[in-house]
């Protein structure tokens, strides 16, 4: 790139785009704004973001969850050293001492499913993973045309010259 | 709390300035108006800061500009395949005809000229009209266009040197001589 030609390059479309003015902005603008402020405001305080709270309710709902957080705190360990608890822990521990059975059996079928597939040779695996990317290619190929001619079916609508438009200068 | 007529007239000063800078940076109308009424609706929240404020025009274009660009992170990049797919071929056909050996500024009056300049620039790609709109409108540097969009320097220099490119090209621009 040719540094002269860029500065004076740059110059020229900075003049340009500084040259514009602020586009207008559609006159149902203000009013959308209005009736959304409107609708917050007929809603309850609570429905509102938090940042729109009265700041009395704003301190409270803080010192309430600094509250409960101090509780849940404590009372996890005030419950850790319980021994009635640990005594539950054990059992609950018991209970789901079945879950492992079934995870260590999962874990057979797993190494089983391995070993097949190496049996089965790279070739295989190679296979399979070409058509898989085939597959993948000709649902993204379909999906491109099908896009493609949705949006050559929209354009002559968008392409048509002189359109009105509420923001243009 | 905020008097509705004050925070009316506050948006009917500078609609216009922020309806501006969401609909360059993003190019469609309907966007354009959401990411104002986001932005006026913050700044309801702000008004007891932002009223008779000087810097509030300034304070409404960064929160355009970081919501228009948050917008286009979380919405665009789904579609950014197809669409660049579709961005090279419709431009050329938005191109006016100029007979042969005239420029644009002998041909168009000044206000047909903006419309074209501003068409034209609404017609570049996302990933050469965003910086080049950071670039020369919102005055960013490289390095922060760069720390903005997550690319890398190197990207925004190609890119805003493309999409300026792109512009003389369509705009017909004659580049002035070197002054001495």
């Amino acid at each position: 790139m040719n540094s002269d030609y860029d500065t004076r390059l740059e110059a020229e479309i900075s003049r340009e785009l500084k040259d514009l003015p602020p586009l207008r902005a559609p006159d149902s603008l203000v009013p959308r704004v209005l009736a959304a402020l409107e609708r917050r405001s007929v809603a309850p305080s609570y429905r509102r973001s938090w940042q729109m709270w009265p700041a009395s309710l704003q301190w409270a709902s803080l010192l309430v969850l600094l509250i409960l957080f101090g509780g849940l705190c404590f009372a996890g360990w005030k419950l850790s050293q319980m021994e009635a608890v640990t005594v539950s822990m054990q059992r609950v521990e018991n209970w789901f001492s079945g879950f492992s059975a079934i995870g260590g059996t999962l874990s057979v079928l797993w190494s089983s499913a391995v070993l097949i597939l190496k049996h089965l040779g790279a070739g295989f695996m190679i296979a399979c993973l070409t058509a898989l990317g085939l597959g993948y290619a000709v649902c993204l190929g379909l999906g491109t045309i099908y896009v493609r001619i949705a949006l050559a079916a929209s354009a002559p609508f968008e392409r048509t010259p002189n359109r009105s438009r509420s923001w243009q200068p | 709390m905020t008097n509705p007529q004050q925070f009316e007239a506050f948006m009917r000063d500078h609609q216009n300035m922020v309806f501006s800078t969401a609909m360059r940076l993003l190019a469609n109308q309907t966007e354009a108006e959401d990411i104002a009424q986001e932005v006026f609706l913050k700044a309801f929240e702000h008004f007891d800061q932002l009223d008779n404020n000087p810097r509030a025009g300034g304070w409404l274009r960064v929160v355009t500009t970081n919501l228009s660009l948050n917008h286009l992170a979380r919405y665009r990049s789904r579609w950014s395949f197809f669409s660049e797919l579709s961005g090279g071929s419709p431009d050329e056909a938005q191109e006016p005809e100029f007979p042969a050996g005239q420029t644009l500024h002998e041909e168009l009056d000044q206000a047909e000229r903006r419309a074209l300049v501003e068409q034209a620039l609404q017609k570049l790609p996302a990933a050469q009209r965003v910086p080049l709109v950071l670039y020369h409108l919102e005055g960013l540097a490289y390095d922060e266009i760069a720390s903005k969009l997550g690319v890398s320097l190197g990207k925004v220099k190609t890119d805003i040197f493309r999409g300026r490119q792109a512009l003389r090209k369509k705009l017909r621009l004659t580049l002035q001589p070197e002054s001495v």
